[in-house]
């Protein structure tokens, strides 16, 4: 339990002025990038070093204080949301990177660096790290880690999971420790991939080896407009079919085009009824030649517009407005959630119409805009907050996701589980199933201090019912996108 | 099932009839062994003698596949060189070589062995392809994480607990496996160098941006592999030679699969050799080829190497000395590779004493594999010895 005497334990390991306890300091912890969910910690955590962290986690244990890990609070799924009568420990102040080996292609960092402080770290060296989620500017490694994040670029380079060779990391007991190793094939279980992607329940990362790659030697963009979602999603197969890997394939619908327009009028077609935005990278010549395969492919499936990035500034261009979409979205809707569904690509039409069928019952509008490679889809459900439909555009998202386990995919692609769809995995996954996972929780986190009620049901959060959404405020400021 | 010596032997062809032949079998067959094809018995620790074996080779087939996915489930018990076949018909693959899949590896098989092939510089090993997998666990209990499409961060990644398991944590039931397109074309650029020479010569061909699917270094030569497009092979095959120096040979076809054929030899091992295979980072792996050189000649042994010098992956077999002799090579190699943060595992054990130790130092997540297993199999029901001392 939490006690005067633990907070004076923590000041004496950190320091007075890193431990938070003033409540209206508290208060800008209260939630992450789902603002509709809110708790406000009994007390912050401040630490500087990965012995710091152990030593804060060491009292929790024995205490038996439940701790929230927290990186940027950039999560869209609730999941550095506080526990009430626990501590919300902030990795903000480790942000050293630590080492850049250019000849191993790796650097070594602390948890509180922001995905592209990495790649600024690596950019003399013409190396960068592969996963770009679009909130890069701001949001940390150790977020990327425990949600295993995504970008527009895994399409070819895959998730955060592929690219960390190591992990020292603070058990829930305290116990520092180090998952992976820099060489590889460490035998035993796999243990660091497990423990990438698992929110914030297994440990603290508090150092972290990852993989760096070289910058492409060449990359080429386009936008292609269709008349017609399925034409575009038709082209993405065959796109697939042929032996071609984008480093990214994009796809928005009209509604997204519109709104982008308004907001940011980066010259999509708003005629247009689905813009392709497919983008290759790699050696020269490979590019050269797929990228005219592609340009062929589209105008197969009867392109109305073709427009190609002549150089780095209209490549610029186009990025920013896909990248603002989700933003834009504010502009046609005072009020929106985002979804993050997976279909298999080959029912991207299917789910598609679906949505829009479940829209029409809802009386709400849907803007699709998605990573079409991989089927990873982020329906932007419109609604206002004014006019009284925020339950029902709850339940549409909510909807939605659970078509996408329906049809074959999943509650989530990137944005992770979390609070927020923790009582729909049942829908994908059996009882069984979900007590196993629990049995691998358990066995690193016997007492459930770490990151509690996050990622698998539980009876007390399944009753609760979740407030409006509100854009992350970097989101409002425009330094950060959603995608 | 059929009765062999004291242990029982079992074949079950379905999920259904894996899980019930375990729930029936908790109290008369309390300790199992896991098998696939067998082309991994030597790997390892020895198994301890076991009541009953639980042999996965019916469990085979594809159980779905759509190629315009590309995304297969398969029964974990599918040998990879079938899978092949079928998904070559297709135009895809899975982009996996590990020398042992020819050899009629299962799909189980590799992951629980955690193998990995040249390859594995430009996709991973399987932990990197997995993306779904159905799990059977000692008292029956059916697990699924993952599922059909590739990206999915729903829940804990169970699979990858199964990488590199070797049979102490559960039965693979089924798999479910990213996909690639079977390239349009490939050919291998071959140099004569040494083992420093290639590591030097690999770096610039990644710094180079030019994406090669292998850089191995056996016997002498680096070899180069890239794959593509037909135009885009040869633009980066020459851009290859330039940064090397030299023009290479270019080899295609039969005398390309001729080249890489030691890679196998080496890496698979023959009857009565012993395999160690070691991990460093990539920069140090010619100066521990160098220090096994010069060792086996101390400890009279003969020793070949092959080396993944884009990731630090080598393979060091030992085709003669008596056991002593290896027992020391293996010792003292492990000293030195301390030094350069290295790890040396056994994977074939053959031609080492009784006893050897075949992991060398316990890395300091022991005691979570040990929480882990204490959790998924309880009343220690699968595998034991595999991954002895550590479980
Ligand atoms: C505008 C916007 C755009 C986005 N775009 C993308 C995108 O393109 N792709 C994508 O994948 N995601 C995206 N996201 C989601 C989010 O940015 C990522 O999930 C990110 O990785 C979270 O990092 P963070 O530092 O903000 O973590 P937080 O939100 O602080 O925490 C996220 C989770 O990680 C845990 N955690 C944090 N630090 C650690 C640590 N050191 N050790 C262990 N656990 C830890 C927390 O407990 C919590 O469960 C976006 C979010 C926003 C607001």
């Amino acid at each position: 339990m939490l006690t005067t005497t633990t907070i004076t334990e923590f000041e004496e390991v950190l320091g007075t002025e890193a431990v938070v306890t003033d409540p209206v300091a508290l208060r800008s912890y209260e939630c992450d990038g789902l603002t509709g969910y809110r708790v406000t910690p009994a007390l912050v955590l401040l630490p500087s070093t990965a012995e710091e962290v152990a030593a804060c986690v060491s009292v929790c244990a024995r205490e038996d204080i439940p701790f929230v890990a927290r990186g940027a609070g950039t999560g869209l799924s609730g999941g550095a949301l506080p526990v009430a009568q626990g501590v919300v420990i902030s990795v903000q102040r480790l942000r050293r990177v630590l080492s850049i080996d250019p000849d191993n292609r790796r650097a070594v960092v602390e948890p509180g660096v922001t995905n592209a402080d990495i790649s600024r770290a690596a950019a003399p060296y013409g190396l960068y790290f592969a996963p770009d989620p679009s909130s890069g500017q701001v949001c940390t490694i150790g977020g990327n880690v425990a949600e295993n994040s995504g970008g527009a670029h895994c399409l070819k380079y895959g998730f955060t999971v592929h690219h960390i060779h190591a992990v020292d990391v603070v058990l829930p007991d305290g116990t520092l420790t180090r998952l992976g190793s820099h060489a590889p094939h460490q035998a035993g279980y796999d243990l660091l991939g497990a423990f990438i992607g698992s929110e914030g329940t297994l440990g603290i990362a508090v150092r972290i080896e990852v993989r760096l790659l070289p910058r492409p030697a060449a990359w080429r963009t386009l936008v292609a407009d269709f008349d017609s979602l399925e034409a575009a999603g038709d082209t993405v197969t065959d796109i697939i079919a042929a032996g071609i890997v984008p480093a990214a394939i994009e796809m928005m619908d009209s509604l997204s085009i519109e709104a982008v327009e308004a907001a940011v009028a980066a010259g999509y077609h708003r005629d247009a009824r689905a813009a392709l935005i497919v983008e290759l990278d790699g050696p020269h010549q490979e590019v050269a030649s797929q990228f005219a395969e592609i340009q062929r492919l589209c105008r197969d499936h009867g392109c109305t517009h073709l427009r190609v990035a002549a150089d780095a500034d209209e490549r610029a261009v186009i990025w920013k407005g896909r990248k603002a979409a989700f933003a834009a979205v504010g502009r046609i809707s005072p009020d929106y959630l985002v979804q993050d569904g997976v279909v298999p690509r080959t029912r991207l039409a299917e789910a598609l119409t679906r949505i829009a069928r479940l829209a029409d019952a809802a009386g709400l509008r849907v803007a699709n805009v998605f990573h079409a490679g991989d089927g990873n889809l982020h329906p932007l459900v419109l609604y206002s907050e004014a006019a009284g439909q925020h339950d029902r555009a709850e339940h549409l998202s909510t909807s939605i996701a659970e078509l996408c386990v329906e049809l074959g995919g999943s509650l989530s692609g990137e944005h992770g589980i979390g609070t927020d769809k923790a009582c729909s995995m049942p829908r994908q996954f059996d009882a069984d199933s979900l007590a196993t996972m629990r049995r691998l929780r358990t066995a690193f986190d016997p007492h459930d201090l770490c990151n509690p009620g996050k990622v698998l049901p539980t009876p007390r959060l399944c009753g609760e019912r979740p407030g409006p959404y509100q854009p992350h405020p970097l989101e409002t400021a425009g330094v950060i996108e959603r995608m | 099932m059929a009765i062999s010596g004291t242990e029982l032997h079992t074949c079950p062809a379905t999920p259904a009839e894996l899980r019930t032949v375990l729930a029936d079998t908790v109290a008369d067959h309390p300790k199992v062994r896991i098998a696939g094809a067998g082309t991994a018995a030597e790997w390892a620790a020895p198994p301890a003698p076991a009541d009953l074996v639980v042999d996965t080779r019916a469990l085979r087939g594809i159980v779905r596949y759509n190629p315009a996915d590309m995304t297969v489930a398969v029964r974990a018990g599918t040998p990879l060189a079938d899978l092949r076949r079928e998904l070559a018909a297709q135009g895809q693959r899975i982009a996996f070589d590990a020398p042992r899949a020819d050899a009629g590896a299962t799909i189980g098989g590799l992951i629980a062995t955690a193998d990995a092939g040249p390859a594995q510089q430009a996709y991973g090993t399987l932990r990197d392809l997995v993306i779904g997998m159905t799990i059977v666990l000692a008292d029956g209990t059916v697990a699924r994480s993952g599922g059909h499409v590739i990206k999915n961060v729903a829940g804990y990644d169970l699979a990858k607990l199964f990488q590199g398991s070797l049979g102490t944590l559960g039965v693979m039931a089924e798999v479910v496996l990213r996909l690639h397109p079977l390239p349009r074309a490939g050919a291998t650029l071959r140099l004569a160098r040494t083992a420093a020479e290639a590591v030097a010569v690999g770096r610039r061909v990644m710094a180079g941006a030019l994406e090669p699917a292998a850089l191995e270094w056996c016997r002498n030569h680096l070899l180069v592999r890239f794959e593509g497009g037909q135009e885009g092979v040869e633009d980066r095959l020459s851009a290859a030679a330039r940064l090397a120096g030299a023009p290479g040979d270019v080899l295609r076809d039969e005398e390309e699969a001729a080249a890489w054929r030691p890679v196998h030899e080496v890496t698979l091992g023959r009857p009565g050799d012993t395999v160690l295979r070691i991990g460093t980072l990539p920069g140090r792996g010619s100066r521990l080829i160098e220090a096994a050189d010069a060792l086996a000649a101390r400890c009279a042994v003969e020793t070949d190497a092959t080396s993944s010098v884009g990731v630090g992956a080598h393979t060091v077999r030992l085709h003669t000395g008596d056991p002593a002799a290896r027992a020391r090579f293996l010792t003292t190699l492990r000293a030195e590779a301390a030094a350069l943060d290295a790890l040396v595992t056994v994977r074939r054990r053959e031609g080492l004493p009784d006893g050897t130790d075949v992991w060398g130092p316990p890395p300091p997540t022991v005691p979570l594999m040990r929480a882990v297993k204490q959790q998924f199999d309880p009343a220690d029901r699968f595998g034991a010895g595999r991954l002895a001392p550590w479980l």
